[in-house]
């Protein structure tokens, strides 16, 4: 088993388990709300918020919540936070309130944090679990970001609202074009990794023949 | 020994016929000549030029996709048929030449490269390629395009189409009121005074096309006429057996190039003759249906809907082998 500590923690959250281009979770607020850039990021840093307070809090209460009732205490827990944004968000920040609409409420039942919470904080002590929410959150925001400027540079011909120029293809707004990204991204995603892996093998397997050489070296002219 | 030298073994197939692939797209490019000569009489030069540009993009961004997965030139050359062609001819020919010059060009590379090589090249699509980046066109620049444009030649029963609808808009009541087109079946037939799509306004033109396609031998010509003939008859039967429906529904919009040249295709219909029959007959039903519930055009989005049930309707409806008999129910 793989030793937990804070870096790993992070390479799993941002990269080699992306809950959005490799776990493939969260699809619906992925879909709909990547129309715009801006989009992409309140969404994001949303569920961040709320994975981290989340994770602490079940981190915390895994003691004493009982096995049998865990998913409903999770679920409040979730919901508190997700209540604690949108009135925040509502008072603060009118427009994307309205932009995120039903799918701020909707955070609740996400299965990014519920699957955080369930494999992850109720196992980890505090600190490991409030560091789980903040990459996978910060992975869930890339992801959402890089995607929501893609659609928004295609469909509209600008990004984060500032124009390019005057060019549009409408279909990368439409939710047609939301899968179409959608599978674009994980391609490039799933291709770039497995590109680096490659390179590391190659890497990892010079050294261990480099290491027999001097081995066979060293035995050679031992038996001498 | 000796036996081996006279008898010759190879394996199947014997019969070898002269139909390949890229004598098959060849000759379905002549049968859109007479639509695109059509086309350039009645649209001016501004047709040629976007069809053109279609055809050049298609083929240009299949040799860039082969070019990319690691292909040598010369094997790029050797392996192409003209059925990049024959896709970028139908997206030029299916979109009207008020178009930006642009838009055929994402329409052939999206067709091309995301429809057809991404699923392993011709044959293999699931889709017909030519449907798909019509629909890309018709849903990505529909903000720029407001209407299609009348043709050059004037109608020969001498009364004028409303510039902005088109012949079908009317028919198919898209402002609310359900308007019979203004002119004569004849020029709905011949598409003088019809403003509409390159390709598909002259009717005549298309029936040439295929008429030679089915000569040749490539189209069956009773599927299309199936599809044209059902489409009629549930439109006059959802407007209450008015037959006066059953010749404007038919000659207006794109159904005739649809029906002769992008439902038939090979690769997106299914394989024995019931099946076919079947397929035809439903996408009559369907087109008709959707045309009447949505008062919009969905000849193309009625044959992309079908070609995906295609391998449902394979596995159910088969060729039975020779000398095949159901096995008997085993008794317990």
């Amino acid at each position: 088993m793989k030793k937990t500590n804070i870096k790993t923690i992070a390479v799993d959250g941002l990269i080699t388990s992306n809950p959005t281009f490799k776990l493939v979770l969260g699809t619906c607020p992925t879909l709909a709300l990547t129309t715009l850039a801006i989009n992409g990021i309140g969404m994001g840093l949303a569920v961040t918020f709320v994975l981290i307070c989340s994770n602490l809090l079940v981190s915390l209460l895994r003691k004493v919540i009982p096995n049998q009732v865990r998913i409903p205490a999770f679920v409040l827990i979730i919901a508190t936070f997700v209540t604690v944004v949108r009135l925040v968000l509502d008072k603060f920040m009118p427009s994307l309130y309205s932009a995120l609409g039903l799918y701020l409420p909707l955070i609740v039942v996400n299965c990014i944090i519920l699957a955080r919470a369930e494999s992850f904080a109720s196992k980890n002590c505090v600190l490991y679990s409030m560091a789980d929410g903040l990459f996978t959150g910060l992975g869930f925001t890339f992801a959402l970001t890089v995607m929501g400027a893609f659609r928004e540079l295609l469909s509209s011909g600008a990004i984060f609202g500032v124009k390019l120029w005057d060019f549009e293809i409408a279909f990368f707004s439409s939710s047609a074009g939301a899968f179409f990204t959608f599978a674009i991204f994980i391609a490039l995603f799933s291709y770039i990794e497995s590109v680096v892996k490659k390179q590391k093998k190659i890497k990892d397997y010079a050294e261990l023949v480099k290491l027999k050489e001097q081995s066979a070296f060293v035995g050679t002219t031992e038996a001498k | 020994m000796a036996n081996s030298d006279i008898l010759l073994f190879s394996s199947s197939p014997h019969v070898k016929s002269p139909k390949t692939t890229k004598w098959i797209m060849l000759n379905v490019c002549i049968a859109l000549l007479p639509s695109l000569i059509f086309g350039i009489i009645y649209f001016g030069l501004k047709a040629l030029l976007l069809v053109a540009v279609s055809v050049l993009s298609a083929v240009v961004s299949e040799f860039i996709y082969l070019f990319i997965t690691g292909k040598k030139f010369d094997e790029i050359v050797k392996q192409f048929d003209y059925s990049s062609c024959v896709t970028g001819l139908l997206i030029g020919l299916t979109i009207g030449t008020n178009y930006p010059i642009y838009a055929p060009i994402f329409g052939s590379a999206f067709a091309i490269i995301v429809v057809k090589m991404l699923f392993g090249g011709t044959g293999k699509n699931i889709v017909n390629p030519a449907i798909v980046g019509r629909i890309f066109i018709f849903i990505s620049f529909q903000t720029v395009i407001t209407a299609y444009l009348s043709p050059n030649i004037a109608s020969i029963s001498g009364k004028t189409l409303d510039t902005s609808a088109t012949a079908l808009a009317g028919l198919l009541g898209q402002d609310g009121v359900q308007i019979f087109p203004n002119l004569s079946n004849w020029d709905l037939f011949l598409g003088t005074g019809l403003s509409g799509c390159i390709g598909e306004t002259c009717k005549l033109a298309i029936l040439i096309g295929a008429v030679y396609l089915a000569c040749v031998g490539i189209l069956n010509i009773l599927y299309p006429i199936i599809y044209v003939i059902v489409c009629g008859l549930f439109t006059v039967l959802l407007n209450g057996f008015d037959f006066a429906f059953f010749l404007p529904s038919i000659l207006s919009g794109g159904l005739m190039i649809g029906a002769f040249f992008m439902a038939t295709d090979y690769v997106t219909t299914p394989n024995t003759k019931i099946a076919n029959y079947i397929y035809f007959f439903i996408l009559g039903l369907l087109t008709a249906g959707l045309r009447q519930a949505t008062h919009m055009e969905v000849v193309s989005f009625a044959i992309l809907l079908m070609n995906l049930t295609v391998p449902i309707i394979d596995k159910f409806i088969y060729h039975r082998p020779f000398g095949y008999y159901k096995p008997k129910k085993e008794a317990k």
